[in-house]
């Protein structure tokens, strides 16, 4: 699939590099990282006092107050650690559609999201449903590798929303924040996905992409619509009130999704190819509080 | 035609019209061809789907909006095509023939087009042209229709035909004109042409028809002023006259304008007027009198109803300057209004005054001191122009050409003779006109030698023939004269007691005087006096008489044309190639001739003073004008019913011997709905695409 635009270009990286992940939950990270961890320890951001324990490590002790109040004090240090930040993209057919194809913009919005984790030294990592993994990803570094394997990915994926979900559930079972990039459209429904997802107590993304064919319908006539990934048929002959129903359709559809979502503790965005991936990065998921 | 429906197409037609019906609905519920078209998911398309066909019935019922439509709209255009109306004439027979009126009456604003009799405020002609419009508009089909227009001479508007859009057309190009009504012409050529196969094998025998002739309904739109019509067998024509216009419509019209000199003053003219009302009531009619551009004067005139009167006024020098060549009276427009004048083309008449330098005037002598003196006076110099020639002259070329080209008004021939008559008013001195009409034979058909007598004894002259106007011939002695035989219907002018010695005999249009007396005749190489008339007051009297009867009067008092009538133009140079000819509406035609004619101008179809040019230069004017009673009593011939002047029928008109009754109000047009259910039809297709194309639904 030709790639009409870069995934990450320069502006846009130029403004993502002021931004960083958030994410409402603290987890505990692998490595020491840039992001302030709940866990007291070693870095040079003083956090509390307590009394000393048996056990404690006696190079936190604060001599100070020992000195002066005859009491055994630990000094606590802020700890910081670096946060899992996982992508997960839907690439089956279905998303080859709009321009640019979902897909496409999914990949965009991965990169872009992957850049700030990069730069922040988060951990990164991006699959796909259908099983394909990036290696975890961290430091500036990775941004190349990143951009790299995202480029492999191809809208040829058969596997259903919630056996891709299962099997990356499965993979990862690390905590941090998770951003599903998909269409949404399966017809065996996306909850059971979800569950799958709020299972795992990740602070959980869910963006769904439309393209504007999709939300918006410019067709006319009498058409046999044909499903691309099943091939199942639908002779629909379009007129003014079954486009109002279809878009009634949709919007209790997203409406649905975004309810079942916020019930969840899960966020929920609906956006379409046709919005700037700089637009969503630069307002939306700013709003959303998934960046800073 | 007085059904509801009109049939309008074959059978084979409706058979296929009928097919369209189920043909939409075949197309309707066969399957449609639907496009494929691929989406990321067709999930969401189900769903709606599914929510649509909740209440399909109702649904259904919105999809077919579009078929119902469609229907709806086909049945109107069926609807139209049985041409739905009401009222109407019932046209029989395969063949109509409509003889349109368009004489001056026919203009006559009084016509109205929901009944022929009753007073309206159209033209006749406009009314009529209406309702055979109507009548075409309810032809058949397999009917064909001819038009044809009668005023002066009937015109074949359109021939046989069953286009009627042609006819429209043609119909449409019937224009008002100011001829008068002649039916006959217009019968003998409908009858013509609608039966050319009559022919009559044997005189005396009957008409035999070689074809079997065709019915043709015959529909006569005319106001009836014009007489019986004899001598016309209608045949297998069945005649419908639809009268126009009312019995009861006042007109005003002048009915004469003459210009003569005036016989108290000298160089003065004169204009008669005379007026005619054809109203009811009598009317004080003004009327002003314009020379040129110049009111010269007006008249009240006391007409009391159907009587005409007449004034005579004087309207200035006879030599008209530059624009002052055209009189007209006109009835004045307060005149016209409180008359409820509805005919314009007779309220206003036109003469044309022509200036007598014009004239010429050929004397050919061999010297003639007394004719020549006689013939320079003041007065005679006013009235033309005269030339003195040798009697030389008439051998040469130059005379040739100009007597053949009619040059001359007035050609004096003293003691010499041409060698045919000119194309001009003459005067022969002494001898006799050429050619055979002057001349005596006797029993063995030899011309005879005149007989000449010496001083003959005058005893009597024609003291009422303008020529010996205040001439007074007693008194003179004549020493030898020629004896005249003038031909049949000449005017003999001065009787001797041996025969007649002066007489003038008309020639082809032209006049021919003859004094049989020379006034000077040669003795011996020297001239003497044949009568001692020279020496009297009545001598020039006499010559000046000769030239106002033959160059003045043809000048000025000049009888005025009907319009349609022919002119015969001499030009004033023999070697004129051309003359044009200004109409009154400013339409100028060029005259061309062959030979030395004169020329011909037929054009005269206006009512006004038409202008003649000579190589760029005015030389002449002559007036038409309708002055035709016939056509000014514009009334609506109705029966003679006295007591009740309320209930006078409209008189039926007499066609050979077959009483053509007026169908008061007859051939009405249909009306009908087909041009209203067309546009209905045509709003539906609108509908129609409004709701396929915004999808919308009910």
């Amino acid at each position: 699939m030709p790639i009409t635009q870069p995934l990450l270009p320069p502006d846009l990286a130029r403004q993502l590099e002021r931004l960083e992940l958030v994410t409402r939950k603290v987890f505990r990270g692998r490595m020491k990282g840039e992001r302030r961890s709940a866990k007291k320890g070693q870095s040079v951001e003083f956090a509390d006092y307590r009394n000393y324990v048996a056990g404690d490590d006696l190079r936190s002790l604060d001599w100070n107050l020992y000195a002066r109040l005859d009491k055994l004090i630990v000094k606590l240090f802020l700890e910081e650690e670096d946060l899992h930040f996982y992508t997960l993209i839907d690439a089956s057919p279905s998303m080859a559609f709009g321009d640019p194809t979902k897909l496409e913009y999914a990949k965009q919005l991965a990169a872009a999201l992957g850049f700030i984790g990069l730069i922040r030294t988060d951990r990164v990592k991006v699959e796909s449903l259908g099983g394909l993994q990036s290696p975890v990803l961290r430091g500036r570094r990775g941004v190349s590798r990143l951009l790299g394997f995202l480029d492999t990915v191809e809208p040829n994926e058969t596997v259903s929303l919630e056996a891709g979900v299962r099997q990356f559930c499965l993979r990862n079972h690390g905590k941090g924040i998770v951003v599903l990039l998909t269409d949404l459209m399966d017809k065996a429904g996306y909850e059971s996905a979800m569950r799958y997802l709020v299972a795992q107590r990740m602070d959980v993304y869910v963006i769904q992409i439309l393209s504007g064919a999709e939300i918006d319908p410019d067709v006319a006539g009498d058409l046999r619509l044909v499903d691309c990934e099943d091939g199942d048929a639908a002779e629909v002959t379009i007129s003014a009130p079954l486009i109002a129903r279809y878009k009634e359709t949709l919007a209790s559809f997203t409406a649905g999704a975004q309810e079942f979502c916020g019930r969840r503790g899960m966020n929920y965005l609906l956006t379409s190819t046709e919005r700037p991936v700089e637009e969503l990065m630069a307002t939306w998921l700013r709003k959303r509080g998934l960046v800073r | 035609m007085n059904e509801l429906f009109r049939n309008t197409l074959s059978p084979t037609q409706w058979a296929v019209l009928a097919a369209v019906p189920p043909a939409i609905l075949a197309l309707y519920f066969l399957k449609l061809k639907r496009v494929p078209l691929e989406v990321p998911s067709t999930y969401l398309w189900r769903k709606s789907i599914e929510d649509l066909r909740v209440n399909s019935l109702w649904q259904r019922l919105r999809q077919s909006l579009l078929l119902l439509l469609q229907l709806l709209a086909v049945a109107l255009a069926i609807l139209a095509l049985l041409r739905p109306g009401w009222q109407g004439t019932e046209l029989t027979g395969g063949r109509l023939i409509f003889l349109v009126d368009n004489s001056a009456s026919m203009s006559t604003t009084d016509a109205s087009a929901d009944d022929g009799v009753s007073e309206g405020d159209r033209a006749r002609l406009a009314v009529a042209k209406e309702k055979v419009l109507g009548l075409i508009d309810q032809m058949d089909r397999g009917m064909t229709a001819m038009i044809v227009s009668y005023a002066g001479e009937p015109n074949v508007v359109q021939q046989f035909t069953d286009n009627t859009r042609l006819l429209r057309e043609r119909l449409a190009t019937i224009e008002p004109t100011i001829g008068t009504t002649d039916l006959k012409g217009a019968l003998d050529l409908a009858g013509g042409l609608a039966n050319p196969a009559q022919v009559t094998v044997q005189e005396g025998a009957p008409e035999v028809d070689v074809v079997p002739a065709e019915p043709a309904t015959l529909f006569i739109f005319s106001d009836g002023r014009f007489g019986d019509v004899q001598d016309f067998a209608l045949g297998n024509l069945d005649p419908i006259y639809v009268p126009l216009g009312s019995g009861k419509t006042n007109n005003l019209a002048i009915t004469a304008l003459e210009t003569r000199r005036s016989e108290s003053e000298l160089g003065q003219l004169q204009a008669f007027v005379q007026a005619a009302n054809y109203g009811a009531e009598p009317v004080d009619a003004i009327v002003e009198v314009r020379r040129g551009e110049r009111l010269v004067d007006a008249r009240r005139l006391s007409i009391p109803a159907g009587e005409t009167a007449g004034a005579t006024l004087a309207i200035g020098e006879a030599n008209s300057a530059a624009g002052e060549g055209a009189l007209e009276a006109r009835l004045s427009r307060e005149t016209l209004e409180g008359a409820n004048d509805r005919l314009e083309v007779d309220d206003v008449a036109f003469a044309a005054i022509n200036d007598n330098k014009a004239s010429r005037v050929l004397l050919v002598t061999s010297g003639n001191i007394a004719v020549e003196q006689a013939l320079t006076t003041g007065r005679v110099d006013r009235l033309g122009e005269v030339t003195i020639e040798p009697p030389a002259f008439l051998d040469s070329q130059d005379y040739e050409t100009r007597a053949a080209a009619a040059t001359y008004d007035l050609v004096i021939f003293d003691r010499c003779v041409p060698k045919e008559a000119p194309r001009a008013n003459t005067a022969y001195i002494g001898v006799l006109p050429p050619g055979e009409a002057w001349r005596q034979r006797d029993a063995e058909d030899a011309p005879v030698a005149a007989e000449s007598v010496t001083v003959p004894q005058i005893i009597d002259w024609n003291r009422s023939h303008p020529l010996l106007a205040n001439v007074e011939l007693g008194n003179f002695d004549i020493v030898e004269t020629m004896l005249l035989t003038p031909p049949p219907g000449a005017a003999t002018l001065i009787d001797a007691a041996e025969g007649p010695v002066a007489a003038i005999a008309a020639r082809d249009g032209y006049e021919d005087l003859v004094l049989g007396f020379p006034i000077l005749i040669e003795v011996d190489g020297a001239l003497q006096r044949n009568t001692d008339w020279i020496n009297r007051h009545s001598f020039p009297t006499f010559w000046l008489n000769v030239l106002e009867y033959f160059v003045a009067r043809q000048a000025v008092g000049e009888r005025s044309l009907r319009p349609g009538e022919a002119i015969e133009l001499r030009p004033l140079s023999p070697a004129s190639e051309t003359i044009s000819v200004t109409s009154p509406s400013g339409r100028e035609e060029t005259l061309r001739r062959r030979g030395e004619q004169p020329f011909v101008y037929r054009m005269t179809d206006e009512v006004g003073v038409y202008h003649l040019a000579e190589g760029g230069r005015e030389t002449r004017r002559f007036a038409v004008n309708l002055f035709d009673p016939a056509e000014s009593d514009v009334r609506l011939r109705t029966d003679e019913t006295p007591d009740d002047a309320q209930a006078a029928a409209v008189a039926s008109i007499k066609i050979g011997n077959i009483n053509v009754a007026a169908t008061a109000g007859a051939a009405p047009a249909r009306h009908e709905l087909w041009r209203v259910l067309l546009v209905g039809m045509l709003g539906l297709l609108v509908l129609e695409w409004y709701v396929y194309h915004r999808r919308v639904y009910i």
